[in-house]
């Protein structure tokens, strides 16, 4: 995690229908991915790099339960989701995929395009180009581990291979 | 000791273990499965080379996907057939029991669970599908979960979980003649905020909760998610035991009685501690209308759209502004004022019978407005839709203009054919207003059922309460 991204920033409420949308879940998954988030930024799916980092204000990925929500933008190259409060569901279903969610105060204070280094595990976001370093929560260690093995299912195969 | 709320002790029934990182694993008594969420999970599980730990836990039905229109030739697109056929053949192939789309007993999931008695007092309840905390009007811990989290309860029968704070919403008084229970829970949501319910689950207790109808019960607890809940509960009383007793999948003879003795102890103990309480007052609900893209922008529709001008936080007002411009409205207008294309009357929040009984009330006799290019009526089940054809239910719709359709999940998130076109705004009983949710550029204003028909009878927004 150690390597820098550029942050898509957003506001409040950006909701599950917004990052997969209804009419794409039946496609494939980059079909879907390439309509991520067509209602409030068309620009975003067609830009967006692998290693960036998603930012949002309150209440990140409300609504459905769709794991396809996070995954769609991980598919198009998010590596980590920041936000000062996140819809529970999506929250877990993030990192069920492996993608760390990160709860973070100051979002306000980033600018899209800025570039972002995060240590999920120590919970710092260093804002390269503000020269700020801002904390979030950082993630508890199983969660640490999860995220690290790949996600939620090859997390717990990798325990039950361990015969735990 | 303080005693136990209801969440407590659906919590402590279930709990497998507690883990030293706060954790629990919690085991699950009901897990159903709709075609959207369980492709992936039954491939993963199969993948692992694994099956289902308990088959007759399971209950699964095709909603989002299904036609609503005649449904004889199949479904035309290749698409939602592969979806629906998917889960056909994992559920042919696992002997999972599952409603096929020509069953009379399928419907949107939500709706079904009830119907059939698979939703039980006291259980554990979870599918792919946020809107699983209906299922919280029986006494049931209830909740939406991800893919990876279907998959992990077919394998195990069990899920990782938090355990919620406990938040108790009493609602006093009695809800006024023409105010429904979506009036109610848009009221909750338009006070507490989508986030208001975030960490808890939320038991809804007071007068006004314990008149509700089953069904009523179940539209509050449908949108507590929206209210950003895990969870809503309501306590178990003769009303939910009533509406079980007989269901197919509800236990019978004996083992009746040995449950409905259990079940009367599925309340919150007299001395339980919530860790937060908002009392409300029926009589001060109206029936709402929302004005914006979240199911916290809403209003009486007796009010004017309101001016982000007089938003303090500049987050909020530019939120406001930018879902005012999403929504082609201007603030200050009277909702009274705003005209609708198009009216949707179904889905798991407002498609059983009591609600289409309240709109047919409204529409018997009337015909709907010549701009409303077009109203339906999409029962949440076929046992919906053939209960109310008995009732002459259909009749009152076809007759006012409204088309009278196959159940499922329609126009509440569109992913079939039932959709709206760009710009196009619709009176909605589903429970989600976001941008893009009806079809692409779509606007939706969510209200109850009874407030829907008004609409399509006057082409506006009106106050029901005055027909
Ligand atoms: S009716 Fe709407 S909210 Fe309910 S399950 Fe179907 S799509 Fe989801």
């Amino acid at each position: 995690m150690s390597e820098s991204g550029r942050a898509w920033v957003y506001g409040d409420g950006i909701n599950t229908d917004l990052l997969a949308p209804a009419a794409y879940l039946k496609g494939s998954m980059e079909e879907l991915a390439a309509h991520c988030l067509q209602d409030l930024d068309p620009d975003f799916a067609r830009s967006v790099k692998e290693g960036d980092v998603f930012v949002a204000g309150d209440n990140l990925g409300i609504g459905s339960s769709r794991e396809q929500a996070p995954q769609a933008l991980q598919m198009l190259g998010i590596r980590t989701v920041l936000a000062k409060s996140f819809g529970r569901i999506f929250y877990r279903n993030a990192l069920n995929l492996g993608m760390p969610a990160l709860v973070c105060a100051d979002t306000d204070r980033i600018r899209s395009g800025d570039r972002l280094r995060v240590d999920a595990t120590a919970g710092v976001v260093e804002n390269l180009t503000s020269g700020e370093t801002l904390a979030c929560e950082s993630l508890p260690p199983h969660l640490v581990e999860m995220v690290a093995d790949g996600g939620l299912i090859p997390h717990l195969k990798k325990k039950l291979a361990g015969g735990r | 000791m303080a005693g136990k709320t209801l969440y407590d002790k659906l919590w402590d029934a279930h709990e497998v273990r507690r883990n030293d990182d706060g954790t629990s694993i919690l085991y699950i008594d009901r897990h159903l499965l709709h075609e959207v969420t369980s492709a992936q999970a039954f491939e993963g599980l199969e993948l692992a080379e694994r099956k289902p730990w308990r088959i007759d836990a399971n209950l699964a039905v095709s909603d989002h996907n299904v036609p609503t229109t005649d449904r004889r030739g199949g479904i035309r697109d290749p698409i939602s057939r592969l979806q629906v056929d998917t889960l056909d053949a994992n559920c042919d192939k696992h002997h999972i029991v599952q409603f096929k789309m020509n069953d009379r007993r399928q419907g949107i999931v939500h709706v079904i669970g009830p119907e059939q008695g698979a939703t039980l007092p006291g259980m554990t309840v979870v599918c792919g599908d946020s809107h699983t905390s209906t299922h919280g009007a029986f006494a049931c811990l209830a909740h939406g979960i991800g893919t990876s989290e279907v998959e992990h309860v077919l394998a195990t029968q069990c899920l990782l979980q938090k355990k919620s704070k406990n938040m108790r919403i009493v609602v006093n008084g009695r809800l006024g003649k023409g105010v429904s229970p979506k009036d109610l829970i848009l009221g909750i949501i338009g006070r507490i905020g989508t986030a208001g319910g975030t960490g808890y689950a939320i038991e809804y207790a007071g007068d006004a909760i314990t008149a509700l109808s089953m069904e009523g019960r179940m539209t509050v607890c449908n949108m507590s998610v929206e209210a950003g809940a895990r969870a809503g509960i309501i306590a178990v009383d003769d009303k939910t035991i009533d509406y079980v007793k007989g269901r197919p999948f509800a236990p019978t003879g004996e083992m009746w009685d040995r449950a409905v003795a259990a079940w009367r102890g599925l309340v919150s103990d007299a001395d339980a501690v919530f860790d937060h309480e908002v009392v409300f007052d029926a009589e001060s609900i109206v029936p709402h209308v929302t004005w914006g893209t979240s199911p916290e922008m809403v209003i009486g529709v007796d009010a004017r759209i309101p001016d982000p001008r007089e938003e303090e936080d500049p987050f909020r007002r530019e939120g406001m502004e930018r879902a005012l411009a999403y929504m082609g409205l201007e603030a200050g207008t009277p909702m009274s004022d705003v005209k609708v294309d198009k009216i949707f009357i179904g889905s798991c929040t407002n498609g059983r019978l009591e609600d289409l009984r309240a709109a047919a009330d409204i529409v018997r006799g009337r015909r709907i407005a010549d701009n409303i290019k077009l109203a339906m009526v999409v029962p949440g089940s076929g046992v919906v839709k053939q209960q109310a054809e008995e009732e002459g239910i259909h009749e009152a719709f076809i007759e006012a203009g409204f088309e009278w359709r196959e159940p499922g999940c329609s126009m509440c998130l569109g992913m079939n054919d039932d959709r709206l076109e760009p710009g196009e705004r619709c009176a909605s009983t589903s429970n989600r207003n976001f941008e893009g949710r009806q079809g692409h550029l779509s606007r939706t204003h969510l209200v109850g059922p009874a407030m829907a028909a008004a609409c399509a009878v006057a082409g506006h927004f009106v106050d029901v309460r005055e027909w």
